[in-house]
């Protein structure tokens, strides 16, 4: 080994030392475990190929591996998996691509439902699931639309009807059976 | 003949009513005649993006309660968006297993409802049951109705314009659920384009996202925008008059997300209004002061100015 070659490599670990050490602390051994509970496939089974990353459009654009998230996902990582589980956008090419069909996007949607149930939940959670109490659809309803909806004769949206009610109270049940109410916290929208 | 349940969803009613306009034109009186009826009680599909991604129970207990509703009535869920029909259709997927739909019947008779399937035939005494068919409006406009058929109703041929067509992933994708089209080299919209009497660019990477789904635009809109500047940038170098789509929700992503990075824009429409236009739909119905991004220079163009 050359003069350079080894400066390098010392380097290279007082780095490593220095920055990315990953004591056993930090794992979490019954993580792949986890998310195989909440519908994702085995990710012990991951080759490390990077086919997942090199068809996913959001790794073009952003520091988001997917094949480092089922690295992290491998090793037990939990908490390096949770700053990016919400940008995929769920397009399944990875899956497509995956040799080892392990369907990397249904493991980021395991990985949302951890997150969700460590209390990691973001604002337009909520936003949506009080809509759909609300209004029986994740879209909020809009003044102006309700317009252009009269000019052209489409009449009023079919949640507006009083009838609709029934409906509003069948998805409440639904909701607080499952106790998505509690999970999400929309327990105060929820009307039995 | 088959009947069909119209599945607006959550974006057109309350986002583009030209879009429902346009499909009940296409499907109605004026246009194909399809036996479609209205029902009133479907919820939110709900969108895979939140409910899937958050409690797989939940979502599948509110897609449930929707399928039930057209199991009663004995109709074909007749999806116009790729969230709703992505999501219903796994739904139907995952009441296959029989301990699951157990499960879920158990909390759906809190509401008086329970889910079965519909019965395909009698086997003795048996009876063999089918999951609620989701169609989606591209899937039923291509092999219920036929290409010809539509190319016949055509009364004026958009025969100036230049389409770009974007499929939207959850059309493609994941192939285990969708069997309508070739998720590597898709065709059906393509065909309803050229039927219409436009034309069909090709452009680079034409399959790829729109940025929106899976909670991106919720939550990092930026993010979701940058991708649909990427395809932007495409569809411009194909020198395309309009954006078509199967989706809402990539019609109001390419709509919105456009002025955050020019100013023009490139008109984007439904499939369906599309079709309504080519045949013969006064463009006032199809409600496009709605959209961000103005269809004036489509229409100009239309007019043959």
């Amino acid at each position: 080994m050359g003069e350079a070659e080894k400066t390098f490599l010392s380097g290279l670990h007082e780095k490593l030392v220095e920055e990315k050490v990953i004591d056993e602390s930090q794992l979490e051994p019954g993580f792949a475990k986890q998310i195989q509970k909440y519908g994702g496939k085995d990710v012990m089974t991951c080759l490390q190929c990077g086919n997942c990353t090199g068809v996913c459009p959001i790794s073009l654009k952003i520091d988001y591996k997917t094949r480092s998230i089922i690295k992290f996902c491998q090793f037990g990582l939990k908490k390096y998996t949770l700053a990016t589980r919400w940008v995929c956008a769920t397009c399944y090419r990875c899956y497509e691509h995956c040799p080892a069909d392990i369907n990397p996007a249904e493991v980021m949607i395991a990985l949302r439902h951890i997150a969700i149930r460590e209390g990691v939940i973001p604002p337009f959670i909520k936003v949506a699931a009080t809509n759909l109490v609300r209004y029986g659809q994740t879209v909020k309803p809009d003044q102006e639309i309700e317009k252009i909806r009269t000019e052209l004769g489409l009449g009023e949206v079919p949640t507006k009807a009083p009838e609709y009610s029934r409906v509003l109270r069948e998805i409440s049940v639904l909701v607080h059976a499952s106790k998505y109410d509690s999970l999400v916290g929309i327990e105060e929208e929820v009307k039995l | 003949m088959t009947s069909y349940a119209y599945f607006f969803g959550c974006i057109i009613p309350n986002r583009y009513p030209g879009v429902e306009y346009a499909v009940r034109w296409v499907c109605g009186k004026e246009g194909f005649d399809l036996d479609v009826e209205e029902t009133k009680e479907f919820s939110c599909c709900p969108v895979p993006g939140i409910f899937y991604s958050s409690d797989k129970d939940t979502w599948l207990l509110l897609a449930a309660r929707n399928l039930t509703l057209a199991q009663n009535t004995r109709r074909e869920i007749l999806t116009v968006c790729n969230g709703c029909f992505t999501s219903l259709l796994k739904a139907t997927e995952y009441l296959q297993d029989p301990k699951r739909m157990g499960k879920i019947n158990h909390v759906l008779a809190q509401i008086g409802k329970k889910y079965t399937g519909v019965p395909k035939k009698t086997e003795g005494r048996r009876r063999i049951m089918e999951p609620v068919k989701v169609r989606h409006y591209v899937e039923v406009m291509t092999s219920d109705i036929g290409i010809d058929a539509i190319a016949e109703r055509v009364t004026r041929p958009l025969n100036n314009i230049k389409v770009a067509v974007h499929y939207g992933c959850h059309y493609l994708r994941p192939t285990e659920n969708q069997t309508i089209d070739d998720p590597n080299d898709p065709v059906l919209i393509d065909r309803i384009v050229e039927a219409c009497g436009a034309t069909s660019v090709d452009y680079e990477d034409r399959l790829d996202c729109c940025g929106a789904g899976g909670g991106v635009r919720s939550h990092v809109v930026d993010l979701a925008n940058s991708l649909t500047e990427d395809k932007c940038r495409n569809i411009a170098a194909a020198e395309a008059d309009c954006i078509v789509t199967g989706c809402p929700f990539c019609l109001l992503q390419f709509d919105n997300a456009q002025k955050s990075f020019s100013k023009d824009g490139i008109p984007v429409m439904h499939i369906s209004q599309l079709q309504a236009l080519s045949m013969g739909i006064d463009p006032i119905s199809l409600g496009f002061d709605t959209h961000h991004v103005s269809a004036h220079s489509l229409l100009r163009k239309l007019r043959g100015a």
